[in-house]
């Protein structure tokens, strides 16, 4: 059975949420692993969920991006591993330089939790295989440093030829530069994305007007640790 | 407050002797009136506290109620007025942080927040400030610990412009098997875990005891700050210590710090305790006598078996949480207290614990005349204006600009979010469909006028709120916020809510399993605030799928309400707002009415006849049907001739009195004679009022006359923006 | 008038903690083997760009405005205002 890796820092919250979702929804062989217990080459996926990793100190998920298990992680590009960051995951994959450009606190200088509506660009990779391209997910975003920067020189010889998660029109509440939610390596072996699929991964969690669709990536992951991607 | 000379005396008897300081300062800190409740014990003893699945009632750091066989829900609700008036945000940040830690000394796993704030008039800037700082405080400390803050209750008054109320309540889940109910045995080690004890907080809990001073920098010492990083680690670390049975009692230290705790674990259980300070791991040099009376945050107190100490060490090394042994607990019945070998405190523990009750003087003021003075003569408004002016006030409009700075989501648990319906609907998360509902409320312009009727009221709404949700009420806690209890016509207050909370709980079957007294909330002035009864409630839900939010969900559908309306616009909302009027009869409270109307609800919804429920409160039933309106995004049409009243003569009193144990429900179009045939067969005051429009219009007519006509999304768009007009000015 | 720029350092007073100083210090800096930093304080910046006749006039209208306008909070923060270099 493939095995799941959920890196836990001091301050993770969301780990026993994606827990759930892998295990009990989707069926994967899932473990939350401490990050002083973290080795590389025992896992076949690993995913860092959202929370505050050593409390957001310093900038969200910068004093975690300097830990021995994430530069453990680096090397997962070389080995081919699949690697997911949720919103704090997602900052931890940029401060270590996995993914390019920045999260910096919101335009609005506050904390925002609200279900929003992402369109997916050329899904590729583990993560999105059961994506289509042009795809609507709804997903909530909870965080305060949610938005996203990258420079033009990188988004137009980078960021654009990569997977991309774009807030749909009237949901980037972050002031992201182009609307960017989230993004991956150009093969989407990395993808870190600031809304948090597995709290939309079962109907009973969708509010009125939205559907709970971040299961497809879990989803995705399972059918491409059995078949490829 | 310093100990009073009559205090002294009785410390001299206790002890036989003058006391040391190290003594003194102890039994300053633990007899403030923070930690001891001497001026209210008395009568908080008329509170019912039992019940059959009520495992433990007050007495504990928090209570224990089991929801499902096995499963048990422990409570609590927490105060942190004073510090947040003077530093309002570690002032709400720390409040979080205790009343987390409360729940986890019987070993539950926190799962909700709710945040239940009595806030000053955002015009006013101090107030703006006061507000800004706990709402950010609130949610940076309740977000990284990854506890979802799922509901509240927020109101507005210009008396809260210096002294907020911020109250905060905590709910945890456990299986019964994992409850830390025991007590220390003698011989067990103290642990102490968490932070390093510094020098914040010095007599935190006397400042609370006191009214706030003019010079509110001279408050320095007791303020603290929250690191809820450490708080977080905490959760996790206990988690596993209760999950191996690792863990014989825990306590946190909270008020009144390290003496409070060791004082009340040995007393609660006939033990005594020997420490020595110099183990206990400090941020900064301290005195013994500080390191006494610091109230250093997330810190928790820990007894375990000698044979299970290397075990938890290791935990506790893996997470990387500071921690030192202290002493152990004996059957001596004394705290001794050493410091490098030297004894600086020996009392016995539990007449440290528990100081003599006082019973305080009671006297009505003349200002309790305001809630019977008759309300005559009002002009007559447009009612369309009306409703606008209502959906605008704070008090009524959308709170999302504070609770989209709360994440709600985190553990995946809340099924009903806030603004979707009257209470939080939280699943167990097994691999069934069961869950509990929350919900917190207060009316601090009722308990000001009629403190008895004002607290039944309260208790009533949050009922109601838990009915609305189809969840079945089981159990609330009270915080009770409060004047000068040396002062008769301050604490006359208190007593009738004690009453009123008392009278109307045992009306409905709810036990109040356990509750947090404030006093000392006035200002320099030796004025008080309102005072104000919290309520927060619990309920079972037996099927998460089932549970009615308060949007409405279909065009046709129709509209009816369920309970008689009253002429009751004292106290009102409309009073106010409209009026700019505070006196009049409360609206009574109606319990035999509020259980037969949740009764009658409850088979309205289990049948699937009622697919959206909204109590009715503040703003009357027209606002109560206009939130259900915004919410669903329908429109609605309104007939005011067909709402039963008895006594009304004035369209006005029909739309916005607050009379109690009614909800406005929506009936699924094709089972509407069912409805009528169920309010007939179950004696319900009840009819069909309206109903649901594909047209985005409110439409409000009495017969053939027009009332008013409004648009639904300029409606909207005050109910959703006024708050945040009025915050960020 | 003239243009100057004015630094205002606001940090947690002395007897009141700082969480974030503290982390950074220990699972940062000391878990990287830098043993001779012997303590971190966290602090908010803020350049105020503000036209004044001379230095000192241009000094205290900045520190009114912190004061006035709450951007620091006296109960438990310190602030350092001073021209920049």
């Amino acid at each position: 059975m493939h095995k799941v890796a959920i890196i836990k820092f001091p301050g993770t919250n969301c780990d026993e949420d994606v827990l759930w979702v892998t295990k009990y929804v989707v069926g994967l062989d899932a473990n939350i692993v401490w990050y002083k217990d973290f080795s590389l080459n025992t896992w076949d996926a690993i995913i860092i969920p959202g929370g505050f990793s050593f409390g957001d100190w310093l900038r969200a998920g910068a004093i975690a991006a300097r830990t021995r298990a994430i530069e453990e992680l680096s090397k997962v590009l070389d080995y081919g591993i699949p690697v997911l960051g949720i919103c704090n995951g997602f900052q931890v994959l940029v401060e270590a330089g996995l993914l390019p450009g920045a999260l910096l606190p919101n335009e609005s200088g506050k904390f925002i939790c609200r279900w929003v509506r992402v369109k997916v660009e050329r899904p590729r990779g583990p993560w999105l295989r059961l994506v289509n391209d042009g795809d609507v997910l709804d997903m909530p975003i909870a965080h305060a440093e949610g938005r996203y920067y990258v420079d033009e020189d990188t988004y137009n010889s980078l960021v654009v030829k990569s997977p991309l998660l774009r807030y749909v029109n009237g949901y980037n509440f972050n002031g992201s530069s182009y609307d960017i939610a989230g993004v991956a390596t150009l093969d989407g072996l990395v993808l870190g994305l600031m809304p948090h699929p597995e709290r939309a991964s079962e109907d009973v969690m969708a509010p009125k007007g939205f559907k709970a669709n971040g299961k497809v990536i879990f989803e995705s992951l399972a059918r491409s640790l059995k078949e490829g991607w | 407050m310093p100990l009073s000379s009559g205090e002294i005396e009785s410390i001299k008897r206790i002890l036989g002797r003058d006391p040391r300081p190290e003594e003194l300062a102890m039994f300053e800190a633990q007899w403030s009136e923070h930690c001891s409740y001497k001026s209210s014990r008395k009568l908080l003893k008329l509170l019912p506290t039992k019940n059959d699945y009520v495992i433990l009632g007050p007495g504990r750091d928090a209570p224990a109620v089991e929801v499902f066989p096995g499963i048990s829900v422990v409570f609590k609700i927490e105060s942190h007025n004073h510090p947040s008036a003077v530093d309002p945000y570690n002032g709400a940040a720390t409040g979080i942080g205790g009343i987390v830690r409360d729940i986890l000394t019987l070993g539950a796993k926190p799962i909700a927040l709710l945040d239940l704030l009595y806030l000053g008039n955002p015009s006013n800037s101090h107030a703006n400030w006061l507000i800004r700082g706990i709402v950010k405080g609130i949610s940076d400390y309740g977000n990284r610990i990854g506890v979802p803050t799922v509901a509240g209750d927020t109101w507005f008054d210009d008396i809260f412009n210096k002294q907020p109320l911020v109250n905060v309540a905590c709910v945890g889940i456990a299986s019964n098997n994992k409850l830390v109910l025991e007590g220390p045995k003698p011989g067990d080690a103290i642990v102490i875990i968490g932070n390093a004890t510094g020098r914040d907080g010095i007599l935190g809990s006397s400042f609370a005891s006191k009214p706030l001073s003019e010079d509110t920098d001279k408050e320095i010492g007791a303020v603290q700050v929250g690191d809820p990083l450490t708080e977080k680690v905490l959760i996790d670390v206990l988690q596993e210590l209760t999950s191996k049975s690792l863990v014989k009692y825990i306590k946190d230290l909270g008020g009144g710090g390290l003496t409070t705790a060791v004082s009340e674990s040995a007393a609660d259980y006939g033990l005594g305790a020997t420490i020595h300070l110099n183990k206990l791991h400090l941020r900064e040099q301290l005195t013994p006598l500080e390191m006494l009376i610091s109230e250093s945050q997330e810190r928790m107190l820990l007894a375990v078996e000698p044979k299970k100490l290397s075990e938890v060490i290791n935990i506790l090394n893996r997470y990387d949480l500071t921690y030192s042994i202290i002493g152990h607990f004996d059957d001596s019945g004394r705290v001794r207290v050493y410091y490098k070998g030297k004894l600086v405190a020996d009392v016995p523990a539990k007449e440290l614990a528990r100081p003599q009750a006082l019973r305080r003087d009671s006297r009505p003021p003349q200002e309790a005349l305001k809630g019977l003075t008759p309300i005559v003569r009002l002009p007559k408004v447009d009612l369309g204006d009306a409703i606008v002016k209502l959906i605008s006030s704070p008090n009524i409009a959308s709170k999302r600009w504070i609770y989209e700075q709360y994440d709600h989501e985190v553990g995946i648990r809340t099924v009903i979010k806030p603004g979707h319906g009257d209470a939080a609907v939280l699943r167990i998360l097994d691999d069934s469909r069961r869950g509990i509902a929350v919900k917190g409320d207060a009316n601090p312009r009722y308990t000001s006028l009629d403190p008895f009727n004002g607290a039944a009221n309260s208790v009533a709404e949050c009922f109601r709120n838990l009915v609305s949700v189809n969840s079945t009420p089981l159990a609330i806690v009270d915080e009770l916020n409060a004047g000068n209890p040396e002062k008769p016509e301050q604490f006359w207050y208190f007593e009738e809510m004690v009453k009123g909370i008392a009278w109307m709980s045992s009306e409905l079957g709810l036990p109040v399993v356990g509750g947090k007294v404030s006093f000392y909330n006035e200002d320099e002035k030796g004025r008080q605030i309102k005072p104000t009864a919290t309520i927060v409630g619990i309920g079972r839900v037996d099927d998460i799928s089932k549970s009615t939010g308060l949007a409405l969900n279909e065009t046709n559908n129709y509209i009816a309400v369920v309970g008689i309306t009253y002429p009751e616009l004292g106290g009102s909302e409309y009073l106010y707002r409209v009026h700019g009027l505070e006196l009049g009869e409360i609206p009574r409270p109606r319990p035999a009415s509020e259980i037969r109307h949740a009764e009658f609800i409850k088979h309205l919804v289990s049948r699937g006849i009622a697919v959206s429920v909204h109590d009715v409160s503040i703003g009357g039933l027209v606002i109560a049907a206009i939130e259900m309106a915004i919410a669903g995004g329908l429109g609605i049409e309104l007939h005011v001739d067909r709402i039963p009243t008895r006594g009304t003569e004035r369209i006005d009193e029909v739309l916005f009195s607050e009379t109690q144990a009614r909800y406005i429900v929506e009936i699924k179009a094709s089972r509407v004679t069912e409805f009528k045939e169920l309010t007939r067969e179950y004696g319900i005051e009840s009819n069909v009022i309206g109903k649901v429009l594909s047209k985005e219009v409110i439409v409000i007519t009495n017969g053939n006359e027009d009332i008013t006509t409004l648009g639904l999304p300029d409606i909207a768009n005050l109910y959703n923006n006024s708050l945040k007009k009025l915050m960020e000015w | 008038m003239l243009i100057f720029m004015v630094e205002a350092i606001i940090t947690n007073k002395r007897s009141v903690r700082d969480p974030e100083g503290e982390t950074i210090h220990k699972f940062l800096v000391l878990r990287r083997g830098y043993n001779s930093v012997k303590g971190i304080r966290t602090g908010k910046y803020l350049l105020f760009n503000v036209e004044a006749s001379n230095p000192d006039d241009a000094l205290s209208k900045v520190k009114e405005i912190c004061e006035k306008l709450r951007i620091y909070n006296p109960v438990v923060h310190d602030i350092e205002v001073r021209l920049r270099a």
